[in-house]
């Protein structure tokens, strides 16, 4: 986050000095550079994610995928104060993400800890649970159900992967055919494994 | 408005639900004008929205997908602020939080106690059948005499024989899936065909149907039994029907089916529409029902509005031959007992003396929940939410003694029981056990987290016993005459009080379907998980008597009794035709005509007797 910060200042001041007739062009490339670096930073979210969750970060985020919800979830993440921590963790190793996802989740930062727990149950239902409830949840535990803080979107419900983890759909999104449930499912590789 | 829309109607129906909707289209296609009063929102074109509320909601209740929006600024929406609220399941928790059952600015109902009664409703077009399960049973011929036969209670002033062709009608209308040979036990029988064929069983299905050879119920009347699994007749499609899609197996038939593969009776609100010669007026109360010096039914009034908290659009008077009330359970009498007048000092169809028996005998299936790990995967969450049965404990003996009651074999795992999958998913994730399920209270990640969930989630099922409950004059829908300004809705009308309890017959008929419960998961060597209820708990009940264990009924959304059908008015409220004793020109029909309400899911049954009545009108009151 430093670096995107340091281009920003950059920029903003080549930006002042070249005055109103080249703006346009900067702010241009401005984005294009933002848009870089926040691509990078979600690449390394997903990769992150798949240490996380044990799906594959190709079935997280499909090289061609009209859902794109990893880009929702990871606008979501980063409204969180811990999340530039949580990044630094797969930046300083981003070839390992299951090493990276144990370091998230036995970090001795809390913020961070609970922060990965958010992710996770983001991936599995399409609900934003806040580190905060989560850290209040193990204080307390409430009897269930644990009502997320909020769905991140009808979409976002849909691709729960927890549903897939348990071989099937998410209840009211089913794309299969009748009499299908009188059948034994495909086995769960085939559900979140890396893709063939 | 509502009157230049059907000028001078025939009939008039309150009501948009399966029971208005289906008498409309009947008279619609015989050419009898009908103007419907739904309190609701109107007919969408298509389901969409419903389905995005439904995706995005918090709380996938029953109540979900459907207008009046459930949640306000600061909680639950206060029913006080709304022109037809409805109750949610959502304020059946314990008193002093969230969804306080007794308090007035959560629930809908006024609960009085000493228990909570756990069925919600809907208030919309289509009305609670836009969010039913689909199963379409037959009662058993027992049902309709538990008098004769087991000297409890009262007969039905008709029999299973009287009923039996207007169930084929009713298969056929709202298009039910089964196979005869299945479903002719404890004394059915059938002169007509199923439309389409049998639903497929579930994987789960199939493991119970496994133990039912080995399986002994000791000390419940069950002994001797020859345990059976049955596929369930379901008003889900099995081949395209009706212009509608095949099942697609969404586990979803509670709240909203994306494909409408199951009926609602949206599909028979089109049908009537389409003869031309019924309309609907959508956001338009009823608030009153009067009745001339001849004991006629004269007008009803009608509030109407824009917005669901909005003031008041227009009120007026609309009259018709006849009237046909089709709320439900609840809201017809309600509306019957707020129409006070010098005539009906009870209110209507209430007697003039204190022997009125509208909005007493309120009946549910009280139903037990439980649920249990199979010893090897059947998957879940899969399929319809049931696809079948246990039906061969609806009649017996023991019927003198206890509630009877049907099984439910259910597809969506542990969802009804604990809201799973979410439940256990944030247990293994966050380290904790509230499922049961993560007894080491471990926090997991990557594959230990795909196994661990993978492994529980695809044994999970459950049971869901309803229990027979009897009919109690004590247990009742009233409306005080002088109440606060909180205890109304937002048009000002008094909203249902309820007094609710559950008396020892339907107690034992719930103990009886506990022992069964763990017999059966024993006999699957299959491991429980059922918990003990706290005893905060509303929907609870101390058992046995004096111990301070406690079982659990949840509603079924089955509202029946309180306007039952009877041949004298001294104990009842219509005539075997759902014709009010008192005011010849005046029906009121659905569920609330039950004077018992037997074990079977209610709505199929409640389909045939509104076919029945319509005929009635159709061939002698409207020639």
């Amino acid at each position: 986050m430093t670096g995107f910060t340091r281009r920003k200042m950059l920029t903003g001041a080549a930006a002042a000095a070249a005055g109103a007739v080249g703006s346009a062009n900067l702010t241009t490339q401005t984005a294009a550079q933002t848009t870089a670096a926040d691509d990078a930073d979600r690449k390394l979210f997903v990769a992150l994610s798949a240490g996380l969750t044990g799906i594959d970060k190709e079935r997280l985020s499909p090289t061609v995928d009209p859902i794109q919800i990893d880009r929702e979830y990871f606008k979501q993440a980063k409204t969180d104060p811990a999340f530039d921590g949580l990044m630094q963790i797969i930046r300083a190793d981003p070839s390992n993400p299951e090493a990276a996802a144990g370091k998230v989740l036995f970090n001795s930062d809390p913020n961070i800890m609970y922060l990965g727990r958010s992710i996770i149950l983001m991936w599995y239902l399409g609900a934003w649970y806040e580190p905060k409830t989560l850290q209040k949840f193990n204080s307390s535990p409430p009897r269930p159900p644990y009502p997320p803080d909020q769905i991140i979107s009808p979409a976002a419900y849909t691709q729960g992967w927890t549903w897939r983890v348990a071989q099937t759909h998410p209840m009211g999104y089913s794309e299969l055919l009748f009499g299908y449930w009188s059948n034994e499912p495909p086995k769960l590789e085939a559900f979140i494994r890396k893709l063939s | 408005m509502c009157a230049e829309r059907m000028p001078n109607p025939d009939v008039l129906i309150v009501g948009s639900g399966i029971a208005g909707a289906l008498i409309a289209w009947q008279l619609g296609r015989k050419g009898r004008k009908v103007l419907i009063l739904e309190a609701g929102e109107a007919l969408p074109p298509d389901i969409n929205d419903y389905m995005k509320t439904f995706l995005a909601a918090k709380d996938k209740v029953p109540e979900s997908p459907y207008p009046p929006a459930l949640f306000g600024a600061t909680g639950l929406t206060n029913p006080r602020t709304v022109n037809a609220g409805r109750p949610t399941v959502l304020s059946l928790l314990p008193k002093g939080g969230f969804g306080d059952w007794t308090d007035p600015k959560q629930a809908y109902l006024i609960q009085k106690g000493p228990r909570a009664f756990g069925s919600t409703y809907q208030r919309i077009n289509g009305g609670t059948v836009r969010h039913w399960l689909g199963t379409s049973l037959r009662f058993v011929p027992s049902d309709f005499e538990m008098k004769s036969r087991f000297n409890r209670f009262v007969d039905w002033p008709i029999k299973y024989r009287d009923l039996e062709r207007w169930y084929g009608d009713a298969e056929k209308y709202i298009g039910v899936s089964a196979d005869v040979a299945d479903q002719n036990y404890l004394g059915i029988n059938f002169s007509s065909n199923y439309p389409m064929p049998k639903i497929p069983l579930s994987l789960v299905d199939m493991e119970v149907e496994k133990a039912m050879p080995n399986l002994k119920v000791a000390d419940v009347g069950l002994d001797d039994l020859k345990w059976k699994v049955s596929s369930t007749p379901a008003a889900r499609n099995s081949q395209p029907y009706q212009a509608r899609r095949v099942c697609a197996g969404n586990t979803n038939c509670i709240p909203i089916c994306p494909i409408q593969a199951k009926y609602d009776p949206s599909v028979t609100l089109a049908f009537a529409l389409r003869t031309g010669n019924v309309d609907v007026s959508y956001k338009t109360v009823a608030s009153k029902v009067y009745v001339d010096g001849n004991g006629r039914v004269s007008g009803i009034d009608f509030i109407r509005y824009d917005k669901d908290d909005g003031d008041p659009v227009e009120r007026g008077r609309l009259t018709a031959k006849l009237y046909i009330l089709a709320g439900n359970a609840i809201e017809t009498p309600r509306l019957l007992l707020m129409s006070k007048s010098e005539q009906t000092p009870n209110g209507v169809a209430n007697r003039r003396d204190d022997k009125g028996s509208v909005g007493k005998y309120l009946m549910d299936h009280p139903l037990y929940l439980a649920w249990a790990l199979t010893d090897k995967p059947v998957w879940g969450y899969r399929g319809p939410l049931s696809t079948a049965g246990i039906e061969v404990c609806r009649d017996g003996r023991f019927r003198r003694e206890r509630g009877a009651f049907r099984i439910e074999i259910g597809n969506e795992g542990w969802n009804f029981p604990i809201q799973d999958p979410d439940t256990t998913t944030v247990d293994f994730v966050n380290g904790l056990n509230g499922s049961g399920l993560n007894k080491d209270s471990k926090p997991l990640f990557g594959t230990g987290l795909t196994c661990a969930l993978n492994e529980k989630l695809s044994r999970q099922f459950r049971l869901g016993f309803l229990v027979e409950q009897s009919p109690d004059d004590t247990n009742r829908v009233t409306v005080p005459d002088q109440v606060p300004d909180e205890l109304k809705d937002h048009l000002g009308l008094t909203r249902p009080h309820i007094t609710y309890d559950l008396s020892e017959y339907t107690k034992r008929g719930m103990a009886a379907a506990k022992t069964t419960a763990s017999a059966i998961f024993k006999s699957m060597n299959a491991e429980e998980f059922t918990t003990e209820p706290k005893a905060d708990d509303p929907i609870t009940f101390e058992w046995p008597p004096g111990q301070t264990t406690r079982i659990k009924y949840f509603g079924a959304g089955h509202i029946a009794g309180t306007h039952r059908m009877g041949e004298r008015s001294e104990n009842s409220v219509v005539d075997s035709l759902q014709r009010s004793h008192d005011h010849e020109n005046l029906y009121l029909v659905g569920s609330g005509s039950f004077p018992t309400i037997a074990t079977a899911n209610p709505t199929l049954t409640l389909a045939a007797l509104c076919l029945r009545t319509a005929d009635h009108i159709i061939n002698k009151v409207l020639k």
